[in-house]
């Protein structure tokens, strides 16, 4: 509050510390305060056993919370972050995940090479992009595999991985598209400087008869264009290319399921969406 | 550890525990599966808390993602210290709520929190047992002897986020008193865990009995 003078108050004693115990383990200091309490503890060789023992206590007030269940879509959310995280380590602890994820996919290492291959120049950028697509190649192959859908699984890494053949040459964007809410239908996309776009999706609804699902892209006037349709069989994945798509980061890309092909305009709801954006 | 300084059993270990343990091992590698376990097994707790602290569905499920994010990053070098996975994980679920709480107040700045608390708040795992086996009527008993002035500043502070001083002043209760009954209710509180004294502390003790000038 009002601490903002003193940035540098003197240490505290042992006394001080077990006179701020109680505040300190409820969470009840000022920032000033608290790191001047883990300053003390770092250091001090006193045990401070009473701290220990008022937080003791700190599971009734956890079980005094009422009981709420978290959304399905939190766990969705935090595995792609981890996953995320996995994939931007160094290149070592990147290739152990991958030889601990059920699905391999390329390490960091292998896919810098290939974009060196290339000739492009940011690796900084580029890594940051493999990182997160990466992370949702993982993801969505894991979830598939957790669910003992081994073909699809098989059948979706191929997709994701030539999807991240274009995510990774220069000037192209990625967009990851989900379903509104965060369960449903769910995949990625990338779009080449050149306008070409190859989508890899999952969990779709397998079409019937006539049906398609129409892959839509909505520029800076917000009027959606057909970019082509396809069909879903009873493994839910798909893979789509088209073309001639604006290469602006912005431009969202939807999916819609339409009675049959050639729509013109989009037959709400729209069953995934994602917004292009280049990663790096 | 330290020894036991608690008149508690000397711990066995639960089940939970060792199970715990040997998931956050597997964390430490890198393994996805494992955040999944730790997840399904915390995933109620953590989001009562953080909802209790945030009252917003949104903010809570920031702060548990973020939280279960630390433990993730963070399990290699926690691993060592032996304490408490649970405990450990619902402190960051708390201190990453009450960080979310404080930041809608305009007047706090918040550096980020060092995940791996000071070796003195690893709970004991005599600890782990007790809140292991704390039930719906443990939790009430506990709760019911705390007087109504310790349970608003403990309340205030733990799920409202608020400061010691904000707590003062929020009740007009002078500093010192304050934290008179924090401690003083958290030590009541402590004896119904261990029930190795008379449940009901005099009902007297919460008045500034200690009260210093700060």
């Amino acid at each position: 509050m009002i601490q903002q003078g003193h940035l540098q108050p003197p240490p505290l004693t042992c006394d001080d510390v077990r006179e701020l115990a109680a505040p300190f383990v409820l969470g009840a200091l000022d920032t000033a305060e608290d790191d001047a309490v883990r300053a003390h503890l770092a250091t001090c060789s006193d045990a401070h056993a009473e701290i220990a023992e008022l937080a003791g206590v700190l599971p009734v007030l956890d079980g005094s919370a009422p009981q709420m269940e978290p959304p399905a879509s939190l766990k969705v959310r935090l595995m792609a972050a981890a996953a995320a995280d996995l994939a931007s380590r160094t290149p070592v602890a990147a290739s152990r995940a991958a030889t601990t994820a059920p699905l391999v996919f390329p390490t960091a290492s292998q896919r810098e090479a290939r974009a060196a291959a290339r000739g492009r120049p940011a690796m900084g950028s580029w890594a940051v992009r493999v990182a997160a697509v990466l992370a949702i190649a993982l993801l969505g192959g894991w979830n598939l595999l957790l669910q003992g859908q081994l073909t699809e699984a098989r059948t979706y890494e191929q997709n994701v991985a030539a999807v991240l053949d274009i995510a990774g040459r220069p000037g192209s964007l990625t967009a990851v598209l989900t379903a509104e809410g965060g369960d449903g239908p769910s995949g990625l996309a990338a779009v080449g400087d050149d306008g070409a776009v190859t989508l890899a999706m999952r969990a779709l609804a397998p079409t019937s008869g006539a049906q398609v699902y129409e892959a839509w892209v909505i520029g800076g006037d917000g009027t959606p264009v057909p970019l082509g349709g396809f069909q879903v069989g009873p493994t839910g994945t798909a893979f789509f290319e088209g073309g001639g798509l604006p290469a602006d980061a912005g431009i969202v890309l939807a999916l819609t399921l339409e009675p049959g092909p050639g729509a013109t305009s989009p037959t709400l709801p729209i069953v995934s969406l994602g917004t292009a954006s280049a990663a790096g | 550890m330290s020894e036991p300084t608690m008149s508690l059993p000397l711990r066995i270990a639960t089940v939970a525990d060792d199970a715990d343990q040997a998931v956050l091992e597997r964390i430490a590698t890198g393994e996805l599966h494992a955040l999944d376990e730790l997840y399904e097994r915390y995933k109620t707790m953590a989001y009562s808390i953080a909802y209790r602290i945030t009252n917003d569905a949104t903010l809570a499920e920031d702060v548990v993602q973020d939280a279960f994010l630390g433990a993730w990053r963070n399990a290699e070098r926690y691993i060592t210290g032996r304490g408490s996975v649970k405990t450990w994980l619902l402190s960051i679920v708390h201190h990453r709520a009450i960080d979310a709480v404080r930041r809608r107040r305009p007047t706090t700045e918040l550096p980020e929190r060092e995940e791996i608390p000071p070796a003195q708040l690893r709970v004991p795992d005599v600890w782990s047992q007790v809140s292991a086996n704390l039930d719906a009527e443990t939790v009430r008993a506990a709760l019911a002897v705390l007087s109504d002035v310790q349970r608003e500043a403990i309340e205030l502070a733990y799920f409202g986020g608020l400061t010691q001083q904000e707590v003062a002043e929020r009740t007009d209760t002078p500093l010192g008193t304050v934290k008179s009954r924090m401690r003083l209710g958290l030590l009541a509180m402590r004896r119904v865990l261990t029930q190795d004294e008379p449940a009901r502390d005099d009902g007297t003790s919460m008045t500034g009995r200690e009260a210093q000038t700060p």
